[in-house]
This record gives C-alpha cells, sequence and structure tokens, in this order.
C-alpha cells in the first residue's frame, strides 16, 4: 500500500526509504523534526560536502518569476516561500500575481515558477480567469524562451483535484516550454511536500542555469526561528476562549456562534479580512468508530492519533483504491466515494487493516480558516470568530464538520484553541478610507465586514458602509443584529439589506437583494465603490457574480460582454474582492 | 360631569396621526428591526394588527445579540364571520404563507394570524385584499368586528342578521384611506381632498367599541358582553325589530376595583330600518362623552354608569330621528354551539366543528382544506370559536361526512369541554399575566376525571379562561371562569348564567391547578345530587350560596365571601 507521503516521491530517496522515513516523521512532533532538518543541515555545512551541485549566488543573478494563482491565499503564501528560496540560492526572483499578469508577460520570462490552486468543481480561482483563459486560447503566445515548473494545489476530495495546475503544465508544454521538473499535486496537507518540492525544483534550476562555483551550502535553516516567530499550522498559538455564545435563536436551523479568543502573548498581528487558522480535534466518538470498524479498538495510542492528527472524515477516491488493494476487496464504482466518509470505507470491509496500515491510509488532520470577525483596534489582543456548526445526514448516517463542531459544541470560554493566522492581502478594506464600501456577506460570510466595520470605526474611516446580510429565517438569523442597529443609528452602516430565504413562499436571497437595489448599487460602483463578497462559493459567489452582470449590463445599458468588461476592470481596480470558501 | 384631566397619550397620537397614517410606511422598510416606530404600533390596531413578541424566547435573546423576536397578530374584518369556501382557502395558503402556520378563530367570529413579520405585513393583506377581506378596524378605538348569532339553520333570520352586521360594520367603518395607501399601494389622495370622520371623529372613540346581534334563544354571541347590543325580535315567522342593549363589556384591571366587567342593560327597541341610525347615534354619545383621560375608564359602561341610564337613554333619543320603544320580551337558552349536524327538512345540513380554542393547524387545517375545495357551501366562525360548515347540499353531505372521518375531525365531547374558551394569552400576547390556551385543556382533562365521577360528562356547562383581566374569552359572564394573575395562579369565579344574562363573582383568589381541581370537584359532587331539574351550575352555587348573585356591573366586586378573601 502507498503511503499518504509526508516526503513527495519525489525525493530524492529510495521508494522504501521515502516510505521508511515517513513512518518516524509521521509520528514526529514538530519539535523533533525541526530539530532534525537543523541537525542534518548543520552537520551538512560543516562537512563542507553538498549532494546536488551548487551554488554560491549565480555571478549573474538568474531571473526568476513566480507567478501564483490563489483564491483563499496557501499559493501566494508558497510564491512567497519560494521566492525566500530563491534569493538564498541567488535568483533575482519576483512574485506576481496571476491577477496582475499576461501570458505574454509570463512568457517573456526566461524562468517561470507557476503556483496554481484549483478551486470548486476544477476552476480557476476568480482573480486568475483572464490569464487563464488567455492562456488557453488559440492565440496565445509560444514559451519556447521559457523554463518552467508548476505546483498545483488542490483537494483530493473533490473529483478535479489539482486541475488547474495540471491544465497549466501541459498548456506550457503545449506552447514549446521546457519543463525544468515535473509537477507536484498537492493535497490540503500541501507544505511539506510543496516545500520540499520548491528547494528540488530550484536547485535543479539552479543546477542548470545558475553559477559554476559549488562551494557553499544553499540550505539555510533558521535555528532562531522556533519559537520566537509568530504561530503557524505546525506550532499554532494556544489561544485561550474568552466568550463562547450561541447567536442563533433555540429554534433556528442553524447552530451559530460567536467565539472569542484570546491572541495574548501570540505575535498574532491580524489586519481585517484575514483568517485564523484552528487547528481542531476529532471527535472522539467518531475516533472510536473508526477503531472499531478497523478492528482496532483499545489501540490508545492510534486513538490519540485518530483524534488529534489525522483526518478521519474526507474520503478520497485515491483512498477508496487504496483500501480496496489493501484488502483485496473489489473497488467500487467511482461515484461511491460522494458523500462518504471514512467510516464507511472501513465498514465495508471491517477488521482488515493493521494500526499501520490504517495511519498510512488517513490524511493528516488539516486545519480549518476562519474570517476574523473583528478588528484589534476595537477588540485589543483577541479575534472573534463566527463558527457555524455543520451537521447533516448523508448515506443514513449523522455527519458532522470537524472544527465548526469542536469549536462550538465540545469547546466552552475557559478552553484553549490551537489557532495561527493566515494573511489575506488580498481581502482589505480599501486604503483610501473614504472609498464606500458595499459588503455582501450572507451567513458566516458576515464576519469579515464585522471587522471592517469595527476598523472602519476605530479610524473614523469617512467612507459610506453597505451591507448586504442573508440567512434562512430573520426572527433566529439576525446574527449580531443589535450591533448592526447600532451602527445604523450612529451612520457608521449607510445601509443595510437583508434576504431571508425561508421566511416567505418565494425564497430570498443576497443576489435578490442587490437586484432590487440595482440603480443604487450601480450608482455606489460609479462612485468608486469596493465590493466585497464573503461566504460560500458554489453558490452564493457565483449568483452574486451573475447579479452583478446583470446589474451592470441593465443600469449601464449595455450587452454581457460590455457588463463583463466591466466587471473585469473593477476587478483589475481592487474593487471587486471575494473571500469564499 | 366632565372633569377636565388631560387627555391620554392615545389621544394626541391619533389626532398626530394624519387619520391613522403616523409613520408606518417608513416603518415598514427598516429592515434592521421586526418592529415598527412605538407611537406606530397604537396605530396599527386600526389596521387590524398588534406588534408582539414571542415571550417565550426573551430570556435569550438578549446573549444572542438580537431583538425580541417580534412578529405581528393580524386580526381581520369579517361581520358575521361569514366566509366563502375560496375566501377560506386563501385565509389558509396566508396562513401557511405568511403567518405561523395556524388559524386562530376568535371570539368576535374571525380569524387572527399570528407569528406575521413585518415583511409579509403587505403580502398578507394584498392577499386578503385580493379575495374582497379587510383587516381595517378589526382593533383601535373603533367599531370592531361586528358580530352576530351563527344559526344557517335559521335561513332568512340568519340572513337577515348576517346583512345587518355587515351593513353596521360598513357605516361605522372609519373613513380614512390610510390602510388602502399603506397596504394596497393606493393612490395617495390628491392635495385638494380633506379627509374627515363624519361619525367617529378625527380622534376616533376613547376606547374600543364592540357590537353583536342575538337571534333568540341563541345567545352564542354574549349579547350582554358588548358595549351594544341588538337582539331581534321575531314575531309571526318576521324580525319585527330588535332590542338595543348597551354597556356591556368585560375589561377591567386586577386590584382595580374601580374597574369592573359590566352586563348590557336593555334600553328599549328599534325598528329594523331604524338600527344604523341608532348604532351611529350611540357610537357618537361615546364619541362625545366617552372618557379621554383614562383608557382604563373609556368604554361606554363607565360612560353609562358615570352619567347615569336615564342620561345617557335621553341623551341618545336627543339625536335619535326615531326614539327608542319600550323593549319587548325575549327568551335565551344557550351561549354554547349546536355542535356536530343540523339537517333541515329539505335535506340542508350544516355541521358545527369543535375547535379547542379556535386554535387550527395541522390535521384539521388539512381537513378543512379538503372540505373548501369542495366549493360548497359557507364557512362561518362562531362567537365560540368554532366553524359551522354551512348550507350542505344533500348530494354533497355523504362527501363532506368522509372528509370529516379521514381527517378524524369528529370527535366525542364533554359537555364542559364543548362550552369552553380561551384567549391565546402566552407566547405572543403581551398582556397575558398567565397561560391560558396552552393550559386550559389539560386542566379540563382533570376536570372531566371529576365530573365522570359524579355522572356530569354531558352536561353543560360553561367555563372561559384567560391570561389576564382584560376579558377576551368574556370570562365575567362563564358559569366557571379562571383569569390569570400570575404564572400558574388564576382568580377562579362561579355563578355566571348559562344563557349569558347574569355576571359571575369571584369564589378563590391565587388558585393553581390543584387547587381548583379541589375547589371545584365538591361543588360538582353536591350539584349532581342537589340540583333542581334543568338547573344549571351557574344557578346552582348562587342557591347553595356559594357566591353571591351578581346583579349589577357596579356589585361585581362586592359581597364576596370569605374564601374570596373580601
Amino acid at each position: 500500500m502507498q503511503t499518504a507521503p509526508l516526503l513527495p516521491s519525489t525525493a530524492p530517496f529510495a521508494e522504501e526509504h521515502i516510505a521508511a522515513l515517513n513512518r518516524v516523521i509521521s509520528v514526529s512532533t514538530a519539535e523533533q523534526r525541526a530539530w532534525l532538518s537543523g541537525y542534518l543541515a548543520g552537520l551538512q555545512a560543516a562537512s563542507g560536502t553538498h549532494a546536488a551541485t551548487p551554488a554560491a549566488p549565480p555571478a549573474k543573478r538568474a531571473p526568476l518569476t513566480i507567478l501564483f494563482a490563489t483564491e483563499s491565499g496557501n499559493a501566494e503564501a508558497l510564491a512567497n516561500q519560494a521566492r525566500k528560496v530563491a534569493a538564498k540560492l541567488g535568483f533575482a526572483a519576483k512574485v506576481v500575481d496571476m491577477a496582475d499578469f499576461t501570458p505574454a508577460q509570463a512568457a517573456a520570462s526566461e524562468n517561470l515558477l507557476v503556483v496554481a490552486s484549483t478551486w470548486g468543481e476544477g476552476d480557476p480561482p476568480q482573480r486568475a480567469v483572464d490569464f487563464y483563459e488567455a492562456l488557453m486560447a488559440d492565440d496565445a503566445p509560444r514559451f519556447e524562451k521559457t523554463r518552467y515548473a508548476v505546483l498545483a494545489l488542490g483537494d483530493r476530495a473533490y473529483a478535479q483535484f489539482c486541475e488547474i495546475g495540471r491544465r497549466i503544465d501541459e498548456r506550457l508544454a503545449a506552447l514549446g516550454g521546457a519543463r525544468i521538473t515535473d509537477r507536484i499535486d498537492c493535497d490540503v496537507d500541501f507544505e511539506t511536500p510543496a516545500n520540499g518540492w520548491i528547494d528540488a525544483t530550484l536547485q535543479r534550476l539552479n543546477a542548470e542555469v545558475g553559477a559554476k562555483d559549488a562551494g557553499a551550502s544553499v540550505i539555510h535553516v533558521d535555528f532562531a526561528r522556533p519559537g520566537a516567530d509568530a504561530p503557524t499550522r505546525a506550532r499554532p498559538f494556544e489561544a485561550e476562549i474568552t466568550e463562547h455564545a450561541r447567536l442563533s435563536g433555540s429554534r433556528s436551523s442553524s447552530d451559530t456562534h460567536h467565539v472569542a479568543v484570546s491572541l495574548e502573548g501570540s505575535g498574532i498581528l491580524y489586519e481585517p479580512g484575514d483568517a485564523l487558522g484552528v487547528v481542531p480535534s476529532n471527535d472522539p466518538a467518531l475516533a472510536d468508530a473508526v477503531l472499531n470498524a478497523a478492528g482496532l479498538a483499545g489501540d490508545e495510542a492510534l486513538r490519540n492519533a485518530l483524534v488529534n492528527r489525522l483526518d478521519i472524515t474526507t474520503l478520497t477516491q485515491k483512498q477508496v483504491e487504496d483500501f480496496a488493494r489493501e484488502t483485496g476487496t473489489p473497488v467500487p464504482p467511482a461515484e461511491w466515494a460522494a458523500g462518504r466518509q471514512v467510516i464507511d470505507l472501513l465498514e465495508t470491509a471491517p477488521g482488515k487493516l493493521s494500526a499501520e496500515q490504517l495511519t498510512a491510509l488517513l490524511r493528516p488532520l488539516p486545519p480549518r480558516y476562519y474570517s476574523i470577525a473583528s478588528s484589534r483596534k476595537a477588540v485589543g489582543e483577541e479575534a472573534h470568530l463566527l463558527v457555524a456548526a455543520v451537521r447533516y445526514a448523508a448515506h443514513g448516517r449523522p455527519r458532522q464538520g470537524v472544527a465548526s463542531v469542536d469549536i462550538t459544541a465540545r469547546h466552552r470560554a475557559g478552553d484553549k484553541l490551537k489557532v495561527f493566522l493566515r494573511a489575506n492581502p488580498h481581502f482589505r478594506l480599501p486604503a483610501d478610507n473614504d472609498r464606500p464600501i458595499i459588503m455582501v456577506g450572507p451567513g458566516t460570510g458576515l464576519a469579515p465586514f464585522r471587522g471592517f466595520l469595527q476598523e472602519r470605526e476605530a479610524v473614523g474611516a469617512g467612507g459610506r458602509n453597505w451591507l448586504v446580510f442573508g440567512h434562512r429565517n430573520y426572527t433566529h438569523d439576525f446574527l449580531y443584529q443589535l450591533e448592526l442597529q447600532d451602527w445604523l443609528k450612529s451612520r457608521l452602516l449607510t445601509r443595510l439589506d437583508v434576504a431571508f430565504s425561508r421566511d416567505q413562499p418565494e425564497k430570498r436571497y443576497v443576489q435578490d437583494s442587490l437586484w432590487d437595489a440595482r440603480a443604487d448599487v450601480y450608482r455606489w460602483l460609479k462612485d468608486g465603490a469596493a465590493l466585497y463578497v464573503c461566504g460560500d462559493a458554489n453558490a452564493m459567489a457565483k449568483d452574486v457574480h451573475a447579479a452583478l452582470l446583470r446589474i451592470l449590463a441593465d443600469q449601464g445599458r449595455q450587452d454581457e460582454a460590455a457588463a463583463k468588461a466591466e466587471l473585469d476592470a473593477i476587478r483589475r481596480d481592487g474593487r471587486y474582492l471575494r473571500d469564499v470558501y | 360631569m366632565d372633569i377636565e384631566r388631560p387627555l391620554s397619550a392615545n389621544e394626541g397620537l391619533k389626532e398626530r396621526s394624519n387619520f391613522l397614517r403616523g409613520t408606518i410606511a417608513n416603518g415598514l422598510t427598516r429592515v434592521e428591526s421586526g418592529a415598527l416606530a412605538d407611537d406606530d404600533t397604537q396605530l396599527t390596531k386600526f389596521h387590524g394588527f398588534y406588534q408582539q413578541d414571542d415571550r417565550d424566547l426573551r430570556a435569550e435573546r438578549g446573549k444572542q445579540r438580537m431583538e425580541k423576536a417580534f412578529s405581528f397578530m393580524v386580526r381581520m374584518r369579517v361581520p358575521a364571520g361569514i366566509l366563502t369556501p375560496r375566501q377560506w382557502l386563501k385565509v389558509e395558503k396566508l396562513a401557511l404563507e405568511r403567518g405561523n402556520g395556524t388559524i386562530r378563530l376568535t371570539t368576535r367570529e374571525t380569524v387572527q394570524f399570528h407569528g406575521v413579520l413585518k415583511g409579509n405585513l403587505q403580502p398578507l393583506m394584498q392577499g386578503l385584499h385580493e379575495d374582497l377581506l379587510d383587516t381595517i378596524a378589526a382593533c383601535g378605538d373603533v367599531n370592531r368586528n361586528v358580530i352576530a348569532t351563527v344559526a344557517p339553520w335559521e335561513r332568512a333570520h340568519h340572513a337577515t342578521i348576517a346583512t345587518l352586521a355587515r351593513d353596521l360594520s360598513q357605516h361605522l367603518l372609519p373613513k380614512t384611506r390610510a390602510w388602502h395607501e399603506i397596504w394596497i399601494g393606493e393612490e395617495k389622495i390628491s392635495g385638494g381632498v380633506v379627509e374627515d370622520e363624519p361619525i367617529l371623529g378625527r380622534t376616533y372613540l376613547p376606547r374600543k367599541f364592540k357590537i353583536a346581534i342575538a337571534l333568540p334563544p341563541y345567545n352564542d354571541i354574549d349579547v350582554f358582553a358588548h358595549d351594544l347590543g341588538f337582539i331581534a325580535i321575531v314575531q309571526r315567522g318576521r324580525i319585527v325589530g330588535y332590542n338595543v342593549v348597551a354597556g356591556g363589556g368585560m375589561g377591567m384591571t386586577h386590584g382595580e376595583s374601580e374597574t369592573y366587567p359590566r352586563a348590557g342593560t336593555v334600553i328599549g327597541f328599534c325598528k329594523p330600518q331604524d338600527v344604523i341610525d341608532t348604532a351611529e347615534k350611540i357610537v357618537t354619545v361615546q364619541r362625545d362623552h366617552g372618557d379621554r383621560s383614562n383608557r382604563k375608564h373609556a368604554r361606554l359602561k363607565y360612560t353609562i354608569d358615570d352619567m347615569g341610564l336615564e342620561r345617557f337613554v335621553a341623551l341618545v333619543n336627543e339625536r335619535l330621528a326615531v326614539k327608542l320603544a319600550p323593549a319587548r320580551p325575549f327568551a335565551f337558552a344557550s351561549t354554547g354551539d349546536r355542535t356536530g349536524w343540523t339537517q333541515e327538512a329539505d335535506g340542508t345540513s350544516h355541521f358545527t366543528l369543535f375547535v379547542e380554542n379556535g386554535r387550527i393547524r395541522g390535521t384539521m387545517l388539512e381537513g378543512l382544506h379538503a372540505i373548501a375545495a369542495l366549493d360548497t357551501g359557507r364557512f362561518i366562525m362562531t362567537p365560540n370559536q368554532n366553524l359551522v360548515i354551512a348550507d350542505i347540499p344533500p348530494a354533497q353531505r355523504p362527501q363532506v361526512e368522509a372528509l370529516l372521518a379521514a381527517y378524524g375531525l369528529e370527535k366525542p365531547l364533554s359537555g364542559l369541554r364543548r362550552n369552553a374558551m380561551a384567549c391565546v394569552a402566552l407566547p405572543t400576547c403581551g398582556l397575558a399575566l398567565a397561560e391560558s390556551e396552552r393550559y386550559l385543556p389539560d386542566l379540563i382533562t382533570r376536570l372531566e376525571t371529576e365530573l365522570e365521577r359524579f355522572g356530569l360528562s354531558q352536561d353543560d356547562i360553561t367555563i372561559r379562561m384567560t391570561g389576564c383581566p382584560n376579558g377576551c374569552a368574556r370570562p365575567y359572564l362563564s358559569e366557571i371562569a379562571l383569569v390569570g394573575r400570575t404564572p400558574g395562579l388564576y382568580n377562579l369565579y362561579l355563578g355566571g348564567a348559562h344563557e349569558g344574562i347574569r355576571l359571575n363573582k369571584l369564589h378563590r383568589r391565587d388558585v393553581d391547578g390543584d387547587a381548583i381541581v379541589a375547589a371545584l370537584s365538591p361543588l360538582f359532587g353536591s350539584y349532581a345530587t342537589e340540583r333542581r331539574p334543568g338547573e344549571h351550575f351557574g344557578d346552582y352555587v348562587i342557591r347553595a350560596g356559594i357566591v353571591a348573585e351578581t346583579t349589577a356591573g357596579l356589585d361585581f366586586h362586592a359581597n364576596l365571601s370569605h374564601e374570596a378573601g373580601a
């Protein structure tokens, strides 16, 4: 059975060595791994030998363009990480957002590293759509001068895993580009393989285009960093919950909580629009069910891993196939995994796995990200989260969101949450405090806008603020209603529109509110308003996008193509920003 | 008689309201709150609805950072309580789509929608308007819905009083177009036209005003409970005119003995063609002489008792073209409804459906939908919160019977439950001090056990419960009444007349369920053994000396027994 790699298959080791190393790594702590990498690097520096060729900084610094396409910020973070590595290798590296780049500019780059995420059901990130479509078009430029490599980000839980990265990679090859190394397709636990791939790829590129002098070590390990730095996913901050209150009414069909955590001493300095990563634990009852299904009940160490470290819910097609091979059972049809989870898979052939096999089958437990619903200028060293517990039934079994239920049901005020910051630099208030903003945030999509409003209130920003909120029932789901009323009274909030879908026979959503207010939406946009959308990516964000196009066409008396061009221009102007999930 | 005292706050509100418009229209656009502006919530009563909040949820709302769970109770105006099947289907649809999915039949022969959100008010009103219904003056300081005896088997007489109810309602309706403007979107009256309220006046009446028409021997509408009542006098098969009853009213305030329920007084007789004028003039006397400084002392009953009956009758006669004649004899048998089937000689049938406390939901709603879909007969809401499916032709009776059976709508009932009424009270009524609609059915179940012990299961005894002393279920005319004092505790009244002609008397103060059963059970026992032939429970308790007889509103609080805490 193939392991879920902690070291990538591209690591410069034999396959069995990779597996062996991963067995050690998979049970290691973050501290142990940091020590190990530091120790080996230090040892190597002292011995003065190096396996790969170079490299002292190239005499003439080779140019490198690191192009990213991001929705959540992960690809951008990796691009910036790659730039650091490249800089240390001596490249003249620059990081560019696909939103601000054309294929022609990319084709003019000698060395090109692409970090591209795939969104939803195989879509490019919204801001990368123009570049992507131009690259795929018949009149795309040739890339014969360009050496390139693609790092693809995705989520194996979706069928079109890493689709965008794959297609860019193939397209660049078809257009004459020279691959530096094979593409890597990273799952949600991308950090380790991605960083390994970046190191390897840049070293290889450096070997091809860099300086001749092979002397100094190129591996830089920052011994000073651990502990002194801002918390990370691997080293989260234990934040005390200072307030934990359910906002949904007792008769609500949803279960949304206001959770305030103290960041005192964490070094986390967030801006409105940023997200807080939360490292969750699994439901212990589900962990026990998984143990039972695997026939491994009683293994405390394994149980601990299942609760705290491994993803025991998400089921990928790869896991289905691995499990079938491992247990000698037939592979179910491709659609079988849809809506099912690990427990369903194990129960198809109970009691057939060893602890090692089960551990290897499972992916690491990923963190979850919550848009921060506060401004430090208003709440000091706290961050507020708006968390809706996810609960549903599928294939005859009740299911729960891992982090949302962990936070809302298994934590109380006084407990601690493991958190770290994920910056979201593309979802910020306008630099100009006088610029009007329209915020479209149904459900927990309201979160960042509460942060925006707190911030604008704290700094005395003069710009008009228009919020469009939506949920199911007015009476039971009007999140932060009293605060919004106060902000209307103080005139911080210029306008509020609401759409509650289940209060009347005809369903109403935020896009309906926008359409009903289309003349004003258009006027605000003409006045230079920035429009923000936060919340559900699959339905809401697409419906809002379509509504905006209709509004621009209707109010601007123009056809669809012209409306699309106008919205694109607004987006390129940084005035149409989305934080969707 | 008038001592100059400042007008009550509502008088200024009405004066400034621009004929009941206020800022209601603006309030509808304020999406951040489910409520309207405070002043407007007084004006909306004239439009037929009350702002309320779910009191079950009050405690949790603050923690949830949400305002109170506001919604509105919308009451229809349906003179004589008659709807077509098509109108019933519309009411049902609106209750499901715009309300809380229930239809609440009230003691004023109408429908209340509960749980209507602010954003659903306009669609609800427009839906009613499409089917020629409205909510104008269903609440507020105006003439409320005019009710009439529900006896469709009386054919022509019933048709006559139903038409009279409709004409009275129309004649006394506010003339302002505010309702049509705000809810239906009618164009505002252009600058030149000056609005006026020739009957009600620009500040409308001092307080609510209620009219009921009785067709003896039925006193289902409790003709003595209203500001103004008409008792049809039938001679040689024709309604020759109506006795006029004035000054009835139920509301009082706990601990304020200057407030009291009063049974109306028969003040004379008028011919059918003079009824509208008589009603109008009595309304104008109340308009001009009613107390506009104290809303707890503003009903017609106080106007009459303050000035004396003779002076009041004289004032009315001064304004009438045709003076009141001496009252004629009449006799009532009962205030209850005739439940179940009534078949006429020609085969036409009427079915009176018992609706516990008037609340229709779930299976009953579905069953009535199926019956209304037959598009036959009429749906008549009774003053006892029941529903008559009237005028069913012989050919369709089997279908109706089959549907009643299929939905389980015909159930055996005890005499007590058949004659029970409760107001809405908690969780939506802002006035409620205790449970009523949600509690009375359980209490009756306990009392039924006691009645069964004494063989009284099928005896008709009226019992009425209200969550506060304002009297929506007309408790003070009931043989047994329970009026809420505080959660779980009620004042127990006894001795009302079965036929609704006499007020009851306080018997026990602040009793809970156990104490109520303990107080009533021995009385049921002695009633079963000591009663005279045909003697009703309310009459028995007076003859047996359990409570003193109440002869007038002014002695309602007098002659209390030791147990009642006199």
